[in-house]
């Protein structure tokens, strides 16, 4: 048993999260610095989230005392904190949980510090701003984006929330998908591939090796069959991929050989279109790859890979150079795995030689990229990501009405556009009233006509007459009366943690569009306005 | 405003919670009553003093939360903060130090305690007026009266099997009236929870009326196994190698000793031996971290997404018991790998699930014997079941096969069901049997629900006298 | 959902009730799928079962096969079942407790049969498994070895594997293994 002011190894801490994000998602977290803006239960849970997996450092920033009503929803604060100051509570038990953490507090309201001291905010990787109201987002929004400071806005109000990500723009190395084809180049094999595959008998009579032949050997071999008998066609409609899927199952010598059946199932492989995606298209052909000194390191490698898709890559991207496993031979498998590693190593070394090139050109040191990001660049080369966020402020007078009107005809939408809207809706009514609608048990009733006309004029503003917002979804606004609820605090602080750090780490994909919004009933749905 | 040193009173302190409790809504369930119920008017003057629903929360609802790991952790805090006041945590583990990445009620100096004693006294420690009581072992050792004390359990677990026994559990405590209606008292509602890296799951079940755990578990895609003839002849991958260690090469070397995955010495054996087949084969990738993880069959976890799934299971909880909102209806998964997408889809119950399904009322004398019983399953209009084999509670009262086991159950052919079935006046069985389907015959396994005519009353005094 | 002011008058009467009640075993989802899978054996004349700890106790028992046809007819084979309460979301784990020289069956007792792991599926049952230990015994397969060297001498030289076998069976070494008699 480990006895008190123990060390512990942070790989063996951090291992559930190594397996993630590995050990340079864990390096760009413990680089980064947060400044969170009002610690009440939904910032306070995000941080906490954020401190346990070991962010760099926090900066609190707050300037109400505890109350009464802060014990009852935020756990990091208890009696003993009544009357202190309530980023200083926080920051004390957020050292706590991570010693590692660099936790700081500045006692100062943050709709203040906006205001007054804007240039603050450049010294943080990203701000987190909770419980704001909109004037104060729009004033933050412009000082985050002039900076270039990534900004997370998160909103807890009754049951329902919403999370907004703004930033010019994230471009993401390692979106790992669920899901994606792998790099197999069945379409298009180069030389030692279709070597390596020629080289094995693939009517081989000894029945243990015919049905340890790795279904890439059977499938290059037998697409070129089928070229060879379809003027150097693959089969691309359905008949002829059924043909060709009979084809292979003429070759099995009987019906329960593995390799076979993954052949069959594979088979669509060879049929996939040559050369690169749409989405991969655009990003190459962005203006951002005409590179100059002060172009990101991300741009210069995809002005390299633009190169390289041109020149040496014969219009594909630099190989992946991993395969899945599959029913083969050892011998067979780990041969096969070192072609495809090989092609891989050198496409990589061809981009290494263009980016150099490019740094040269920009009058950049060119050894300034490292070869390990330019290794792990070309291996998610096929699912690069590039989100470009619009300002809230262009969110807010020039929205997508189309898409708009869509969410409120859409019946699995239509309650988070109508959150959406009364949650603008709130805030307008708090700067003509000084207050939030349903704060007061006495003037609920009177705020509920209140908080329809003010919806109303936000719609009529976004240039939406007449759209139709839900009666009982404004009633149940006027009962929320602005509470902020532990449970729905932790869910949307919860969220916001995790676009923090895909946000930090590049990897994984942030919320593409502006908003999240939470449903409380009876379903629960994302929901975004487009860019 | 509380000065420094005055306690809070109630009302100030859950003043955000009030306004869900205390006030009507258009989206609430039908069972809502906003307290304390009078007029408007007079509850606008009333509300700051007493709130009925919140008082009830505290004083009468038990509470249990099964596990105290990512999941369990922020469970217990956010149902401390939902006005829960009698909660009860249940966990067999220790606490380890891959935990304090998520784990925020334990610290370095924790590991090595019971999970539940330690996250119990910290929520205790920190939310003022709330009582959890820890549980330091199995779920499996409790009777299966403790569970009844609860109004509701909430799961945070991750095994499949632990959330089966759970879910057993709370559903055979579900009673069915004469019309296969759910008889409200009987239903143990259960919230659970489940996460993997970024992604994870909420879910309602209210046995009889949304689908049990059975009912889906589908859902649920079943472990990869490799073959064992790869492992031994044709590895080709870091696991391959790894399992070969472990499965074939462990027993092997060590004959009788059984594996221990948690001794750090067996990992180091298995990583070392997977390591020297590796090379022998050629094969890369095979590392310490990977082998923990392909032997324990770790699975990614991060704060965030524990912190998003309990909140979520918690919320609904609190929904349930208070009706202030209506319930997710019923699966909601989460998914932050792309973007956020949360999605509820409506599954539906199976009706023949031998779980939470009403099966089929059979009302015997107490004089019937099992073989009496085996005939009236043939005739039964609704079952019309031949050759039946009968179990009921781990007993099997008769099986018609194999032979060895129908010599065995041969002799409880001739005594009375009621007997068999420790003279209870309710209770349920199973049979397995040719039953009738779509007015086909097909192998059929039925719960059936018997109940002694007239021994209602009798058994009752019977057994409280006993007690 | 739930009448909270419905439970507050419930909750003195509990514990009376809840004293009475005898405590209940809980049977798995997977225990009565089990129940259904035994009731419904159809065991092919070569098998038969038993079952160490008596008729209440299904997840543990013992299959015994004979052959009557084959390399291996005469001898006992002696099949552990343990079927965990996932069943059958997970397949029953079944070991070899006969000491066999079979190129599908290794010396510690592995098996190896695809429906038994990789190709398990939840439709599946006992019966199935049965077959296909049984199929074992027919038809050894030198394709998937778990026992290499039994595995080649099938393939290179099937006199010398049913001299081995027959070897084994009597009670003897073949190799450097000894094998105790099971004919």
């Amino acid at each position: 048993m480990a006895a008190a002011g123990v060390v512990v190894e942070p790989k063996t801490k951090y291992d559930r999260q190594l397996r993630i994000w590995g050990d340079q998602g864990q390096a760009a977290l413990e680089k980064a610095s947060i400044c969170l803006l009002n610690c009440g239960p939904t910032g306070t849970e995000a941080l906490k989230n954020l401190v346990l997996g070991g962010i760099g450092s926090v900066t609190v920033v707050d300037g109400s005392k505890v109350e009464a009503s802060d014990l009852g929803n935020n756990f990091l604060l208890d009696e003993g904190c009544l009357g202190q100051s309530r980023a200083k509570c926080i920051c004390l038990f957020l050292q706590e949980l991570n010693d590692a953490v660099k936790a700081k507090f500045v006692e100062e309201s943050p709709a203040t510090l906006i205001d007054t001291n804007p240039s603050f905010f450049s010294q943080f990787t990203i701000v987190i701003a909770t419980q704001l109201q909109e004037s104060s987002l729009l004033k933050l929004d412009d000082i985050c984006r002039k900076a270039d400071i990534v900004l997370v806005a998160a909103r807890s109000y009754g049951l329902t929330g919403m999370v907004r990500v703004s930033v010019k723009e994230h471009c993401v190395t390692e979106s790992k998908p669920d899901h994606f084809l792998d790099d197999l180049r069945l379409h298009n094999p180069w030389a030692e591939l279709k070597q390596f595959a020629k080289s094995i008998d693939i009517c081989d009579k000894d029945p243990v090796v015919h049905k340890h032949t790795p279904y890439i050997v059977i499938l290059v071999r037998l697409a070129e069959k089928w070229a060879d008998a379809h003027d150097g066609h693959l089969p691309s409609t359905r008949q002829e991929k059924r043909e060709f899927k009979d084809l292979i199952r003429a070759h099995m010598l009987n019906i329960d050989e593995e390799n076979y059946k993954e052949a069959v199932e594979s088979s669509y492989k060879v049929s996939v279109a040559p050369g690169i995606s749409d989405e991969i298209r655009q990003i190459i052909d962005d203006n951002s790859t005409e590179v100059s000194p002060s172009s990101s390191d991300f741009w210069i490698l995809v002005a390299a890979l633009k190169e390289f898709v041109a020149n040496e890559g014969n219009g594909e991207l630099p190989l992946e150079g991993t395969i899945p496993d599959m029913t083969s031979l050892t011998d067979y498998y780990v041969s096969l795995q070192k072609i495809y590693q090989a092609k891989a190593e050198s496409d990589c070394l061809a981009m290494e030689h263009r980016v150099k090139d490019i740094l040269k050109r920009i009058g950049r040191d060119p050894d300034s990229i490292s070869r390990a990001y330019i290794k792990t660049f070309c291996k998610n080369a096929r699912k690069l990501r590039v989100c470009r966020y619009r300002s809230i402020q262009e969110e807010f007078t020039s929205p997508i009405l189309s898409e708009v009107q869509k969410y409120f005809t859409d019946e699995d939408y239509s309650y988070a556009i109508n959150f959406y809207i009364l949650l603008r809706a709130v805030d307008r009514l708090a700067a003509n009233y000084n207050r939030l609608p349903g704060i007061f048990d006495s003037e609920i009733d009177e705020d509920i006509p209140r908080l329809k006309t003010v919806a109303a004029s936000v719609l009529s503003d976004m240039g939406l007459n007449g759209a139709p917002l839900s009666e009982d979804l404004i009633t149940e606004m006027c009962r929320f009366g602005g509470a902020e609820i532990h449970t729905v605090a932790a869910f949307i602080g919860g969220v916001a943690s995790q676009e923090v750090i895909k946000l930090v780490t590049k990897q994984f994909c942030a919320v593409a569009r502006n908003i999240y919004i939470q449903r409380n009933r009876p379903q629960i749905s994302s929901f975004g306005i487009i860019t | 405003m509380a000065s420094p040193d005055a306690a809070p009173t109630e009302p100030e302190r859950w003043r955000d919670l009030d306004m869900l409790l205390a006030r009507p809504g258009n989206l609430v369930e039908a069972s809502f009553e906003p307290s304390p119920t009078v007029s408007r008017r007079r509850l606008t003057l009333l509300r700051r003093v007493i709130s009925g629903l919140r008082d009830l929360l505290g004083s009468v609802v038990e509470v249990l939360v099964v596990g105290a790991g990512g999941l369990g952790c922020e469970l217990l805090k956010d149902l401390a903060l939902s006005g829960f006041k009698n909660l009860h945590v249940i966990d067999m583990d220790t606490i380890d130090v891959s935990n304090l990445n998520r784990q925020f009620l334990f610290r370095a100096q924790d590991v090595g305690k019971s999970k539940a004693e330690v996250a119990a006294k910290r929520v205790m420690e920190r939310v003022s007026g709330v009582n959890i009581v820890p549980h330091f072992c199995r779920i499996e050792d409790k009777e299966i009266e403790f569970y009844s004390q609860f109004h509701i359990i909430v799961l945070g677990l991750d095994s499949i099997e632990a959330r089966s026994y759970i879910n057993s559990v709370a559903c055979g405590f579900l009673e069915y009236d004469s019309n296969d209606e759910p008889i409200p008292e009987t239903v143990k509602p259960m919230v659970d929870g489940g996460t993997e890296g970024f992604k994870g799951h909420a879910r309602v079940i209210i046995p009889g009326k949304t689908p049990c755990f059975e009912c889906i578990i589908w859902l649920f895609p079943p472990q990869v196994k490799f073959p064992l003839c790869t492992l031994a002849e044709t590895p080709r991958t870091a696991a391959h190698c790894i399992e070969y260690a472990h499965l074939i090469k462990w027993d092997e070397v060590h004959p009788g000793k059984p594996f221990d995955a948690d001794d750090a010495e067996h990992m180091q054996w298995i990583y070392s031996e997977a390591l020297k087949r590796a090379e022998l084969f050629g094969i890369s990738g095979v590392t310490y971290s990977f082998t923990q993880g392909v032997v324990k069959n770790i699975i990614p976890a991060i704060a965030s997404t524990n912190a998003i799934i309990s909140a979520a299971c918690a919320l609904e909880a609190f929904k349930l018991i208070s009706g202030c909102s209506k319930s997710v209806s019923n699966y909601l998964t989460y998914n932050g790998l792309d973007g956020t997408h949360i999605k509820v889809t409506e599954f539906v119950r199976d009706k023949d699930c031998l779980v939470c399904g009403p099966g089929t009322l059979i009302e015997l004398d107490t004089s019937s014997t099992l073989s009496e019983f085996i005939k009236l399953l043939e005739e039964h209009p609704k079952l019309r079941m031949s050759k039946a084999s009968v179990t009921h509670e781990g007993n099997n009262l008769y099986m018609q096969s194999p032979e060895v086991l129908e010599e065995m159950t041969r002799p409880n052919l001739s005594i009375p069901m009621f007997e068999l079935l420790k003279c209870v006046p309710y209770t349920t069985v199973h049979a397995t049997g040719m039953a009738e389907n779509n007015g086909k015959k097909v192998s059929s396994l039925r719960k059936l629900r018997v109940a002694f005519k007239g021994v209602e009353e009798t058994s009752k005094m019977d057994t409280t006298e006993a007690s | 959902m739930i009448n909270l002011f419905k439970i507050k008058g419930q909750k003195k009467e509990e514990a009376a009730s809840a004293a009475g009640k005898a405590p209940v075993k809980k049977q798995s989802a997977g225990e009565l799928r089990l129940h259904k899978d035994i009731s419904e054996l159809n065991l092919p004349k070569t098998t038969s079962i038993s079952f160490p700890n008596g008729k209440d106790d299904l997840m543990n028992f013992e299959i015994i096969i004979r052959p009557d046809e084959g390399y291996y007819m005469g001898g006992t084979f002696v099949f552990t079942f343990q079927v965990s309460p996932s069943y059958p979301h997970e397949p029953p784990k079944v070991k070899c407790k006969t000491k066999v020289y079979h190129p599908n069956i290794d010396l510690e007792g592995n098996v190896c049969l695809n429906i038994l792991r990789e190709d398990w599926k939840p439709v599946l049952n006992i019966n199935t498994v049965i077959y296909g230990l049984n199929l074992l015994f027919t038809q050894p397969n030198d394709e998937d070895p778990l026992n290499h060297e039994a595995a080649v001498v099938l393939r290179d030289n099937p006199k010398m594997f049913e001299a081995n076998v027959k070897r084994a069976m009597a009670g003897g070494y073949v190799g450097q293994h000894y094998f105790p008699r099971c004919a």
